[in-house]
């Protein structure tokens, strides 16, 4: 079969519009009469507060400071749990929690007055270490439990798989949190058109569910609020949550004029989640042979102060820190926990990225212990067309893992 | 405010600029070349690069009234009036070294004001050249064969 | 303060009076790599800003008698690309080379890095070892500084208000000098040094050290002499044996001077600056001609 595209170099479509400059990224959408938002953070990671905006409302070409009492509809949202708040009403559960969108007629003024924003901080106790936090002695979000979700594995008997290995290896890996740092920080434009028609203009990886969560938190039909996406630059997951988009709605629709907001580096770092980082603590044993026999994981994963794709991350790290290897017994619990740190979510890989760092080096211990080489415990032990993996899927398709293994292993001289 | 004239693309200006204005915001706010980036505001992403008398440079680190008298190059100036691409451009099209595009009208001036004074670089001159500009894509093999590429083009005469 | 004026200066002159009339009231811009983030950051809020990148008078790398003199707004591509600095000295372009980024090269001048007094300032490593000697004016008055005293601390240099870094100057090279530099960074561009050496040694039948002078960067408030490190050196003959007893010494100096310091600095650098300073002292030693 002749294709016109599988097998060709295709010229990517927005290739052009991109290398001559021309492309239009939020940040370059320039409107009449446009005014100019800008985002109060919180600076401390745990505590009730309280505003007084009324020096900065004096500030000439302020034209609004919206809090939590101006979200017309409901005051929140989050991909799984609605368990972020459009601005925060009363309580801060990390620093960076956005707390009052200022509207000005220059970005200029909308810094001086965030910066004439009185906020008075009572900190309570706050948590930062995941295993502190399951224990619910501080809790996050009042009422709930930190430990949001714990995903279960069971698979054979995992007594019986560490009883007949000939050696076991036992550690505990952390991973870090990782930020994605897309080169275009956080950007948009938002405007009503003239039939009330809300438009948000934002790089967004979600447009439509965007467009469902600023509908709800502005109280409008879903129908009522259109949500463009321009150029992104980048996201890597880091746009999946809701930033600035109810903000310049609001802003918008309460001002009746065009208002965009621009975050510099510094807030867009603030502003989206993290890459979880994650304590895996792993028992690995096999045979003689190098053959596993059985893997034992806990996982907690540190969602921070919100959830976001908390518990999808978490399941897909249980799921892949078997690695892509065959072992009859394996007991996995994975566990994604609130704490009062930067929130994290998708990053690049969603939860399978972190466990191969514990998994991998699992292996090459092994290997060591039973000295053979690391590809040879890998190869003995790899995924192959027709494995059932621990979570019971059958690979029916195609799985070269072996054929990839092994051309690595020559090309670098180790086979 | 101050007044200063400047050359862009080629062409003559004279604006009043607020004091404690940069380039970039010159640029892009005041005369409409949102072709230029602004990623970090620190001299660290290379995004909001420009070539100012023959130099690349961060215009997030040039105040505006610096540039009085100066003669400036964005990523505007590159294309022909007839819109025919820059062979950089071509290039850049060509050797799929575009993906968010975000870095991309920095890495293609970072790339003439390497080839404009050197047209036949190494791969280790052309790393060098692209040094001060980051793809987060990681699409830096892509742009390197680019640039590659590109030096192709030039010394054949465009393409 | 609030920023009222911005004067692109062209003269030396018309800098030099400007500063006497405003004195704390003014700041000099040059390069701005530094300058224009701390101005949006708020830490300098000067009421008038004399930019001094195109004047031509303190633009220049030339011989001068014994002496090569570098004017303070001489960028640092400049210095990385001079036919006049001499191959012994290579140190000093590698060390300019060494700076930011390209862009961050074709802004950013010798004398800002020196006056920003960074711990970890790329040039002036290089500088110190070369013994150079700071040249400073203002309106009424000409003074010269050996480089090593001019720091008074972290990011402050002995400089009046109403005075500027005019140029810094060295004795150029003599046959059986040369000059070393190496620099530790998380990558090749745009880090800041963990560490920087230069090494500057003057021998006699190629091995004996005669003199030798090691200027360090980020290993104290701001760069510095090792003079530990040099008497150390100083007589004896350069054998692979001796270079590594004064590595091992360095390190120990390190570890006495950064004991109080984070993980990062007092558990690593005592360790990286072995490596780090051999490179170095072997560069000085390849360039000798």
């Amino acid at each position: 079969m002749d294709f016109n595209v599988i097998g060709k170099s295709v010229i990517r479509v927005d290739g052009l519009a991109k290398v001559t400059g021309k492309a239009i990224y939020p940040q370059d959408i320039y409107m009449d009469n446009m005014l100019f938002g800008k985002t109060l953070r919180s600076s401390v990671p745990h505590a009730y507060f309280t505003l007084d905006t009324s020096k900065a409302e004096k500030i000439e070409g302020v034209v609004k400071i919206f809090t939590a009492k101006d979200v017309p509809g409901h005051n929140s949202h989050g991909v799984l749990f609605k368990d972020h708040e459009v601005l925060c009403e009363k309580k801060v559960r990390r620093i960076g929690d956005p707390i009052a969108f200022v509207v000005a007629v220059s970005e200029k003024i909308a810094a001086e007055a965030i910066e004439a924003i009185e906020v008075k901080y009572e900190e309570i106790p706050a948590v930062f270490d995941p295993v502190e936090a399951m224990k619910d002695e501080i809790k996050v979000h009042d009422g709930k439990s930190n430990i949001i979700y714990h995903y279960k594995l069971r698979k054979g008997n995992i007594e019986e798989g560490f009883a007949q290995s000939d050696v076991i290896v036992e550690n505990v890996y952390n991973t870090s949190m990782v930020e994605h740092a897309f080169l275009q920080p956080e950007a948009g434009v938002s405007y009503v058109e003239d039939d009330g028609t809300i438009v948000v203009c934002a790089a967004t990886q979600y447009p439509h569910f965007d467009q469902l969560e600023i509908a709800e938190a502005m109280g409008v039909p879903a129908e009522k609020v259109k949500v463009i996406n321009p150029a992104v630059g980048g996201a890597f997951g880091g746009r999946e949550d809701i930033t600035l988009q109810i903000h310049l709605a609001m802003a918008a629709v309460y001002t009746g004029r065009p208002v965009k907001a621009v975050y510099s580096r510094e807030e867009s770092f603030y502003a989206h989640s993290k890459r979880h980082p994650e304590i895996i603590k792993i028992k690995t044993g096999a045979n003689k042979e190098g053959k596993l026999l059985a893997l034992e994981a806990e996982i907690i994963a540190d969602t921070g102060a919100y959830a976001s794709w908390a518990i999808n991350v978490t399941r897909k790290s249980g799921i892949h820190v078997t690695g892509p290897y065959v072992i009859p017994n394996v007991k996995v619990d994975a566990y994604a926990v609130y704490t009062n740190n930067p929130f994290c979510g998708a990053m690049r890989g969603f939860g399978a990225t972190q466990v191969p760092i514990a998994t991998e080096q699992q292996m090459d211990i092994l290997a060591e212990k039973l000295n053979i080489s690391p590809v040879e415990i890998r190869l003995k032990n790899a995924f192959t067309k027709g494995s059932q993996t621990a979570n019971g899927q059958t690979l029916t398709d195609s799985v070269p893992l072996v054929d990839c293994i092994t051309k690595a292993a020559k090309a670098i001289g180790m086979f | 405010m101050k007044t200063i004239s400047l050359k862009v693309n080629g062409k003559p200006y004279t604006v009043e600029v607020e004091e404690d204005m940069r380039l970039l915001d010159l640029l892009r706010d005041k005369l409409g070349f949102t072709g230029v980036k602004e990623g970090c505001a620190e001299g660290e992403c290379g995004a909001c690069s420009v070539i100012m008398d023959g130099n690349l440079v961060t215009s997030c680190l040039v105040m505006a009234f610096q540039a009085d008298g100066k003669e400036i190059i964005t990523i505007e100036g590159l294309q022909s009036e007839d819109g025919t691409l820059h062979p950089i451009q071509q290039a850049f099209l060509d050797e799929g070294a575009v993906q968010c595009g975000f870095c991309t009208p920095a890495m293609v001036l970072a790339a003439k004001a390497l080839l404009d004074k050197n047209p036949n670089p190494t791969d280790e001159q052309i790393k060098e050249g692209i040094s001060g500009n980051l793809c987060r894509c990681t699409g830096y093999a892509k742009i390197v064969s680019a640039v590659k590429k590109a030096a192709e083009y030039l010394n054949q005469g465009g393409k | 303060m609030e920023l009222k004026k911005v004067i692109k200066a062209e003269k030396l002159d018309e800098v030099l009076n400007l500063l006497a009339e405003n004195r704390e009231r003014a700041k000099v811009i040059a390069g701005g790599t530094d300058f224009v983030i701390q101005l949006r950051e708020k830490k300098i809020a000067p009421e008038v800003i004399i930019d001094i990148s195109d004047v031509d008078e303190l633009n220049f790398i030339r011989k001068s008698g014994e002496f090569i003199e570098i004017g303070a707004a001489t960028k640092f591509t400049t210095i990385k690309n001079s036919g006049i600095i001499s191959d012994a000295f290579k140190g000093l372009k590698d060390a300019a080379g060494h700076v930011g980024s390209p862009q961050i090269r074709n802004l950013g001048t010798v004398g800002g890095n020196i006056c920003n007094g960074s711990p970890a300032a790329d040039t002036v490593p290089a500088l110190l070892a070369l013994g150079a000697v700071a040249v400073v004016k203002s309106k009424n008055n000409t003074r010269e500084v050996p480089l090593e005293e001019f720091y008074l601390d972290r990011g402050k240099v002995k400089l009046e208000p109403d005075e500027i870094l005019y140029a810094v100057k060295f004795l150029n090279s003599k046959p059986g000098q040369g000059l070393g530099f190496v620099k530790l960074g998380l990558r090749n561009a745009l880090a800041i040094s963990s560490i920087s050496i230069a090494v500057f040694v003057e021998t006699d039948n190629d091995i004996n050290c005669k003199d030798v002078r090691i200027g360090s960067g980020a290993l104290a408030k701001f760069p510095i002499r090792e003079k530990e490190v040099e008497a150390f050196l100083k007589g004896k003959t350069l054998h692979e044996d001796v270079i590594e007893e004064a590595t091992e010494f360095f390190g120990k100096i390190l570890e006495q001077r950064l004991a109080g310091r984070p993980p990062v600095e007092k558990d690593y650098k005592p360790y990286a600056i072995k490596g780090v300073f051999k490179e170095a002292l072997n560069k000085a030693l390849s360039v000798v001609c």
